[in-house]
């Protein structure tokens, strides 16, 4: 929708229409909760047969002990970066274009490192002692070590977690406070106490807008930060593959491009779903398909010359992991790149292409595809070729793993859709201040549209 | 006492007549459900000082990370090789870990002290602001300067008016 229709309507009316995700839910609602739920709970019942019985049941064994399982954290991570930077990076900027989907981003990201979090917990041999980590004087005598970087990944994902929760928080407070006003009964009585008292008096908006960018500015190198330290866990090994300089960067372009493209593919459904089709216009989708194209393009410069210093160098153990990957995974090979690079980047130069919603969720959703797979092809090729010939081996997940996988999917696709139920999914207070600060003001013989800004 | 107005043209006028009977500006305030730029309705000070709340959180944060990280190394101490007690590059990452947490926490926490929220006691509020209504909210005592603030906002077109003992 543009500024002018915006302002055109009334605030009511925007309300009704933004809110309108927040109707009591329909059967299809149910039914999708449920097969998610019922996805989750077999997933769940896959994990604790492993608990019971030990990681023999996954496909995990030497030389590869990491597997799936982390593919899925470095994934998640990744999906979570993207979504509270780009809308941090929006507010920084004040793009317009950003109100809309706000929200949609933040809420992913808090929902992505929540099941992010819980892989290095699922991989664990032993995850009913996944306390002895944590930092407390105990009887055992032992302090955690910090030079683990699994401790670094806990610190920082708490970190990340917590940030990302209150930036969306945040963000949502005078939405919160719309709600309050506008329901009834117990619903009522939750939102009275999320909002916090709010009233939208003068002083509270000067405060609200200085915190938004402060907390843009703050949560952006934490979000850098989160995924270096993903990088570091495998860059600080001298596992062939992974002893790089380049994977710090190469790790936060990975982890943006996956994130954006996410976010889009959350755009389409989320406008087919709850008929937002005013709000998330072709605009929007343009916008956010020039920064996919921009990232692909960095994401593709990073790979090439990753793989380019490995070819040129020739060092024997690097070129016997790369040429193994290439060899023995060449179909996964080749839809990474399809999906990463070849695709996005060919098919996002054309404007009619990035306007087009279904293009775009064709092309979002291979990115992620591709996205997945390569952080597949990261770990398991360089930990089945190390160093030593005679222990090279295989891996391939179990159903264990797999069902645990598609649970994860399911969980965070079912917290979003019970989110989207419950909170506003549109930034409402943020689309309506566009309204207010648009006016058509006369230029020579033409009306144009003009946007009202502050310093 | 609250007045509620059904849009900012009456409302911006409610507040000129309060300013000219000689209300002072800094006890009128604005209610709206999305924010206005500064002057359109009232003035308001955007000085704020919550951001130092996020500096100090920061500045204990980088005290309380380095602590945990290289404080308990030495305490409890792992001699690995010919390898230092304290590790510089992971109490690096704990601290600088630590360090943004409480600095977005005192940002946080900072905001909510200077908005004053949540409220100690109930405030003059219109749930219509949700709807778009404007209020415009005085601080005055009860008493003559009360009906003189009412009578200017029902001039202006106030569509109701309201006050704490109200509530």
């Amino acid at each position: 929708m543009s500024e002018h229709a915006i302002a055109e309507k009334s605030a009511g009316r925007l309300n009704d229409e933004m809110l309108s995700s927040l109707r009591p839910p329909t059967w299809r609602w149910y039914g999708l909760a449920f097969f998610l739920g019922a996805v989750v709970a077999w997933g769940l019942a896959a994990f604790t047969y492993q608990v019971m019985t030990d990681l023999s049941v996954t496909g995990l064994d030497r030389p590869v002990m990491w597997g799936i399982y982390i593919a899925n954290f470095v994934f998640w991570v990744g999906l979570s970066h993207s979504g509270t930077m780009v809308s941090a990076i929006l507010r920084l900027s004040q793009a317009n274009w950003r109100r809309p989907i706000l929200r949609a981003a933040e809420a992913m990201t808090v929902f992505s490192i929540t099941v992010a979090g819980l892989f290095p917990v699922i991989h664990l041999g032993r995850n009913w002692v996944v306390y002895y980590f944590l930092p407390y004087p105990n009887q055992r005598g032992l302090w955690p070590n910090f030079r683990s970087a699994l401790l670094w990944d806990a610190t920082a994902i708490t970190t990340y977690i917590i940030g990302s929760s209150l930036f969306l928080y945040l963000g949502m407070l005078p939405d919160l406070a719309l709600v309050r006003d506008r329901t009834t009964g117990w619903k009522k009585k939750i939102f009275d106490v999320l909002a916090m008292g709010w009233r939208g008096t003068a002083r509270e908006w000067v405060v609200f807008r200085q915190a938004s960018i402060l907390m843009a500015a703050l949560i952006i190198p934490v979000a850098v930060s989160v995924h270096s330290i993903v990088a570091w866990d495998f860059a600080v090994t001298v596992v062939p593959g992974w002893h790089s300089t380049i994977f710090p960067p190469y790790f936060v372009i990975g982890a943006i491009t996956s994130g954006v493209a996410a976010v889009i593919t959350l755009m389409v459904i989320i406008r087919r779903v709850f008929h937002l089709e005013e709000y998330l216009t072709p605009l929007h989708f343009d916008n956010m398909g020039k920064l996919l194209l921009v990232i692909c393009l960095l994401w593709a410069y990073a790979y090439f010359v990753e793989v380019q210093t490995t070819w040129y160098a020739h060092q024997p153990i690097e070129w016997e992991v790369f040429s193994f990957m290439s060899g023995k995974y060449t179909p996964l090979l080749i839809l990474m790149l399809i999906g990463n690079a070849i695709l996005p980047i060919t098919a996002l130069c054309f404007k009619k292409i990035r306007r087009s919603v279904k293009a775009m969720l064709v092309i979002t959703i291979l990115v992620n595809v591709g996205m997945f797979i390569e952080r597949y092809l990261i770990i398991v090729p360089s930990l089945s070729h190390k160093n030593m010939p005679f222990i090279w081996g295989t891996y391939s997940p179990s159903w264990v793993e797999l069902s645990v996988t598609a649970a994860a999917f399911a969980g965070f696709t079912l917290m979003y859709v019970l989110f989207a139920k419950f909170f506003p999914m549109v930034a409402v207070t943020d689309v309506r201040e566009l309204g207010i600060r648009h006016a058509d003001i006369s230029l020579g013989r033409a009306k144009v549209h003009s946007i009202s800004e502050e310093e | 006492m609250l007045g509620t107005f059904k849009d900012v043209e009456t409302a911006a006028r409610a507040v000129d007549g309060l300013i000219e009977a000689g209300f002072p500006e800094e006890t009128i305030t604005s209610l709206t459900s999305a924010p206005f730029p500064d002057g359109v309705i009232v003035k308001t000070d955007q000085r704020t000082w919550f951001r130092w709340m996020s500096v100090g959180g920061g500045m204990f944060g980088a005290c309380a990370g380095f602590l945990l990280a290289a404080g308990t190394a030495y305490l409890y101490p792992v001699q690995t090789g010919d390898k230092p007690i304290i590790a510089y590059f992971p109490a690096g990452i704990i601290t600088y870990e630590l360090t943004m947490l409480f600095a977005i926490l005192g940002a946080i926490g900072g905001m909510f002290l200077e908005m004053k929220l949540p409220p100690r006691k109930g405030r003059p509020y219109d749930p219509a602001v949700a709807d778009g209504y404007i209020g415009i909210s005085v601080s005055v005592p009860a008493g003559d300067l009360r009906n003189r603030a009412e009578s200017i906002m029902k001039e202006a077109g106030a569509l109701r008016t309201t006050s704490e003992e109200m509530l």
